[in-house]
């Protein structure tokens, strides 16, 4: 297998890009890769999240547990988490949340005073490091900052209490899943749609109507001025047959061809608010690097040679 | 500790001997307490608003109906009995033909049994120590020729030739006369019930003879089983008995049943009838109008007005028999006679819970019906203040999707029982066989089925004899036992809040020494000794003392509580269940990235193996699935109550499916998916949407048990049984069959030879007899021949050879037991 080369480059397009939202086209690579990316964007891009809670004082209906289960589910910001260190691997602390390249630490106390009941959000949390914080929503959602209060954490009536202090760790979705950055990740195979024209012009006006209507998604539209079907929407299909079972049912196999290119792949990345959307996906092709640096480096040695054989010499030859 | 109220009672009585006698009265006896139904008109919490109970402590979905007795919570429980003044036919074990009744007034209660054996009938009462022929009590009776007789039972030919064999064995015994059959009997013949109103038509049995009694024509009305007489116009009697009812005239729970087979009326107005409501309908066209329920909604009328209006009636199961129920109004004839008020009325609370149960195989919903009383949830608004024995809470319960109209009357949906996961239907990974179900970790992590299992210990200060009682004290800060005190505050006691292991102190209690004899005042230190009490909870888990209460038990001995709190996420082995009786363990647990995913970036909860579905035939559940999802996409809750489709109260198959298409999904529920692992579209549509989910309260942490060596039974020497006593697990005849089939032999010998109870005995190998000799006398050798024993008694010292020589062998052998 000497000198053949498996390279390809793969090819990135943007379609749509928000704080948290984003869309791209993945073309010129195969499933695998673009599975890998989307399972580390899911569980292997590192973040922020509280892991460890001291409660000082917890007079709320719910208890100590419940209350450091919902913080630990609160996204905090983690642009810092790539430089940040494990925990595990800190040599300035023992992982015990007292150092500041491993942990960030939080305080919260709330008491309620009035006769109303006082919601405790993400809000209360008081950061010691201003770059990790919880995430912000007020402004993505388009509401007015005074009415968008945070995450609800609790509601204390009249008396109660909270008190505690939080540290903040860095982790991997792997772990536990309040580490993860991703909302949704998912990719589709962009599919390749072609009416058969001629087939297409044998069906009256209703026929074809009848046709656009049968797909749940709205793939294809008829337009009434050149009576004919066109693809308005081709990502939009699901993959679900209907139109092909319909073309069957009036007679006309073939009407259209669809078929998934194997080789281009539609991405939509939802972040939690950890992370851009964008940064997730340049911190997941990092982490990526990094692994396939892991084993390239275990390759010099000759278990790893019978381990991965014709990989390990594929990856050295390039 | 009891939720009661006084009885008080004003007695008057004589006082004084013959010539002085006084009238003394006394108002307001109290001479006993009686407990008070919670929610009932006597009980402080009648009619309270919600606000009002919320201040009190009180959950204002509880529906009350219990009692409090000593702390507890006690509710009464319907028994079922055999109907009395009945009679009932059937067959006994040895095949022989019975017809019994059991005849029960406010006096005397009896059963009579008429039994045919071998063609002959006999009458079996427990008065009488032996069957008695039929003859001699119908002679007795007074019917002394056998030709009375026979007209008196009918004299159908068909009735003659079964009373004949009687007829032979009483002439056989020469019993002709009633004096004869009198002296037989030997006991008295007493008269029977008085009799009642007969404006109707009735005809007494006093004006009829025994012939009349069994004219065609003419029908015999009973009334709670008693004979009150005959009646021509059996349907024109029950017409008008019925109007009366419905008029008021009479009890509205009296049944009026028709029997045309057996030519009766019966009249029943005994308790133990299950009694339904019903529309009454005028040849299929039902009394409730329009205009009555206007005024029903405009708060004008109410359900009794219904009832005295004569619009609506209660039918017991016989009468049931009697009518012609259409279930809705539209499909009601002139034939039909009443009208169901609402076909989901039909099930109670729990089968209610059951969203399309009209789709589902029956004995499906009866499973469901024995586990939604296992499923975890909230149990009441105020149960954090409660201090159960035990108690399991789910974490974050929701609603369901899809709910029925029973769910929203008894509250569900307020304090739900279970979560929506969704599932998709596809085969996963091999651990997914026999109903386990395949669960996301991500899923897992987010709190699905997460639960907290609060236990109750309790501890006492015993007060003693002589005086002396147990003392509590201040922990060892440091030193000995320092560690498991940690949890303890400065009064000895566990605190709340602190995290609590297994084997840690809850109670630093000291017992005297001395608890019986003589009186003393002041024990010093020396006189007490230590007994903490340990915490035995789960090995390796870290539990959190909720909640501690002290109070003092019937014997005035300081009493404390300590509630343990465990919150526990899911694991391989717990198990769940969703609405349709359909239960699973949890197989494995996968990763999120693992997990398949639909474009639109959906990933299922839970993955649930095909399998389960053809034989169970739970389509309830699929409609479930294709309901929830579409009540998801289109934010609208659906509804699934039984037999809800025509009343509106069930969304149709048809309008789910319009919804998912409109919402972009396949009107079949299947949704395009690819592997997680692989990157690569899966080859068939899966069934995927959100189903309800319980979780149920076995968890293997609560059963998961092994042992190497432990307790032992002092009688048998044998390990223990059972997890609570730490006992030994059981190699069995098949466990043992397993080991042989794969050749561990080796194993099984170290198994059941050695690691339990190693037991040796001698064998005398000519006549294959065992001898049971303690082992010191025999040499240690195992399986080697010796000759310097004779089998003696073991107070005796055995004597070296004389017998054992003639014979050949002794042979020393293990003898096997199956606890190891």
């Amino acid at each position: 297998m000497e000198g053949k080369s498996y390279q390809r480059v793969p090819r990135v397009k943007i379609r749509e890009m928000r704080d948290d939202y984003m869309k791209f086209e993945l073309r010129d690579t195969d499933a695998s890769v673009a599975n890998a990316l989307r399972r580390v964007m899911i569980a292997e891009v590192p973040t922020v999240a509280i892991d460890l809670v001291e409660i000082e004082i917890n007079s709320s209906v719910l208890n100590d547990e419940f209350i450091a289960h919902r913080l630990g589910l609160i996204p905090l910001t983690s642009d810092r988490a790539m430089s940040m260190r494990f925990s595990r691997d800190c040599d300035a602390c023992d992982g015990d949340g007292q150092c500041e390249f491993c942990s960030v630490e939080f305080h919260l106390r709330a008491k309620c005073h009035s006769d109303q009941t006082l919601d405790v959000t993400s809000k209360d949390l008081l950061s010691s490091d201003h770059t990790v914080v919880p995430v912000d929503f007020s402004d993505s959602a388009g509401m007015e900052s005074s009415e968008q209060k945070g995450i609800i954490i609790v509601k204390l009536r009249r008396g109660q209490e909270l008190r505690l202090r939080a540290i903040a760790r860095k982790g991997i979705g792997k772990d536990h899943a309040k580490w993860s950055p991703a909302a949704t990740v998912t990719f589709m195979y962009e599919p390749d749609i072609r009416i058969n024209e001629e087939l297409m012009d044998m069906l009256t006006l209703d026929e074809k109507k009848a046709w656009v209507e049968s797909s749940p998604t709205k793939v294809f539209d008829f337009d009434p001025k050149t009576e004919k079907v066109v693809v308005v929407d081709p990502e939009a299909y699901t993959y679900d047959d209907e139109v092909i079972k319909k073309a069957e049912a009036m007679g006309k196999p073939g009407l259209v061809d669809i078929i998934a290119k194997e080789d281009s792949f539609i991405f939509t990345v939802e972040s939690t608010g950890a992370v851009k959307a964008s940064q997730l996906l340049l911190n997941a092709i990092e982490v990526l690097k990094q692994k396939l640096d892991a084993v390239r480096l275990s390759e010099d040695t000759v278990e790893a040679d019978d381990q991965f054989g014709e990989l390990g010499a594929h990856m050295r030859g390039g | 500790y009891r939720y009661s109220a006084p009885i008080k009672v004003d007695v008057e009585y004589i006082q004084g001997s013959h010539d002085q006698k006084t009238r003394v009265e006394k108002k307001g006896v109290v001479i006993g307490r009686m407990p008070i139904m919670l929610r009932s008109c006597s009980c402080t919490l009648y009619g309270k608003t919600e606000s009002e109970l919320a201040k009190l402590g009180e959950c204002p979905l509880d529906p009350g109906g219990y009692f409090i007795i000593k702390g507890n919570e006690k509710v009464l429980l319907m028994q079922e009995q055999l109907s009395k003044n009945r009679i009932i036919i059937d067959m006994d074990k040895k095949g022989n033909l019975n017809a019994s009744v059991t005849s029960s007034s406010e006096r005397i209660k009896s059963k009579t049994i008429i039994q045919m054996e071998n063609q002959k009938i006999y009458l079996m009462l427990n008065q009488f120590v032996k069957k008695i022929p039929i003859m001699v009590v119908m002679k007795a009776m007074g019917m002394e020729s056998d030709q009375e007789v026979v007209q008196m039972v009918g004299r159908d030919p068909r009735y003659a030739a079964l009373l004949m064999p009687s007829i032979e064995d009483c002439a056989k015994e020469g019993i002709h006369k009633q004096e004869q059959a009198l002296a037989y009997l030997e006991t008295k013949v007493f008269c029977v019930v008085p009799l009642f109103c007969y404006c109707l038509g009735v005809e007494g049995l006093e004006v009829l003879s025994g012939e009349e009694l069994h004219t065609p024509y003419s029908f015999l009305v009973l009334f709670n089983g008693n004979i009150l007489g005959k009646h021509r116009k059996p349907q024109h009697f029950a017409a008008a008995m019925r109007k009366l009812r419905r008029a008021g005239k009479i009890g509205e729970f009296v049944s009026v049943f028709v029997n045309e087979k057996q030519h009766c009326v019966y009249i029943a107005s005994d308790g133990g009838r299950v009694c339904r409501p019903l529309v009454i309908a005028d040849k299929g066209i039902s009394r409730v109008k329009e205009h009555h329920m206007l005024e029903l909604k405009a708060g004008v009328r109410t359900f009794d007005d219904f009832l005295s209006d004569g619009l609506i009636e209660y039918l017991d199961v016989n009468e049931e028999n009697n009518s012609l129920i259409a279930l809705y109004e539209e499909e009601a004839t002139t034939e039909t006679t009443h009208i169901e008020i609402e076909p989901l009325t039909l099930l109670g609370v729990i089968a209610g819970l059951i969203p399309y149960p009209h789709h589902n195989q029956s004995p499906r919903n009866t499973y469901q019906c024995a586990m939604g009383k296992q499923a975890m949830g909230n149990i009441a608004y105020n149960q954090l203040h409660r201090m159960d024995s035990l108690l399991y809470l789910l974490v974050y319960p929701q609603r369901p999707l899809l709910t029925t109209k029973t769910i929203e009357l008894v509250g569900y949906d307020k304090l739900g029982a279970g979560q929506n996961a969704t599932v998709a239907v596809m085969s996963y990974s091999g651990y997914d066989i026999e109903d386990a179900i395949v669960m996301n970790k991500a899923s897992l992590d987010r709190g699905f089925g997460r639960c907290i299992h609060m236990k109750r210990y309790c501890a006492v200060n015993q007060k003693y004899d002589n005086n002396t009682q147990d003392r509590i004290l201040r922990p060892n800060r440091d030193g000995f036992d320092s560690g498991p005190m940690r949890v303890l505050d400065d009064d000895g006691l566990a605190a709340p809040g602190e995290i609590i292991r297994r084997n840690d102190i809850l109670i630093n209690k000291q017992v005297p020494i001395v608890t019986r004899g003589q009186f003393k005042s002041a024990l010093n230190d020396s006189e007490f000794k230590s007994v903490p009490q340990r915490y035995d909870g789960p090995q390796g888990e870290s539990c959190v003392v909720d909640k501690v209460a002290l109070c003092s038990d019937k014997h005035n001995n300081l009493c404390f509580k300590f509630l343990i709190r465990h919150t526990r996420r899911p694991e391989v082995g717990d198990k769940f269940s969703s609405r349709h009786g359909q239960k699973g363990v949890c197989g494995t647990i996968v990763q999120q990235e693992d997990f398949p995913f639909s474009e639109r970036g959906i990933c299922p909860d839970l993955i649930m193996n095909p399998h389960g579905f053809p034989s169970r035939m739970t389509v309830g559940k699929m409609i479930e699935l294709l309901g929830g999802k579409s009540g998801v996409s289109c934010g609208r809750f659906h509804y699934g109550s039984a037999f809800g489709e025509p009343g509106g109260h069930a969304d149709k198959v048809e309008a789910i499916s319009e919804t998912l298409v409109r919402m972009g999904f396949s009107y079949d529920g299947k949704d395009f998916i690819y592997s997680g692992i692989t990157g690569c579209p899966l080859q068939a549509y899966i069934f995927m949407g959100p189903i309800y989910y319980q979780k149920l309260k076995h968890m293997v942490l609560d059963k998961m048990h092994a042992r190497g060596s432990g307790p032992r039974v002092s009688l048998t020497r044998q390990p223990t049984e059972g997890k609570a006593r730490n006992g030994g697990l059981r190699v069995g005849e098949m466990e043992r069959d397993c080991l042989i089939a794969y050749g561990a032999s080796m194993l099984l010998y170290e198994r059941l030879m050695i690691s339990s109870d190693p037991f040796e005995v001698q064998v005398f190998t000519a006549c294959a007899s065992l001898i049971n000799l303690p082992s010191r006398y025999f040499p240690l050798h195992v399986n080697k021949p010796f000759y310097d024993v004779i089998p003696t008694l073991p107070s005796q010292k055995p004597n070296i050879p004389t017998l054992t020589k003639l014979f050949s062998h002794w042979w020393t052998v293990r003898i096997l037991s199956v606890f190891i």
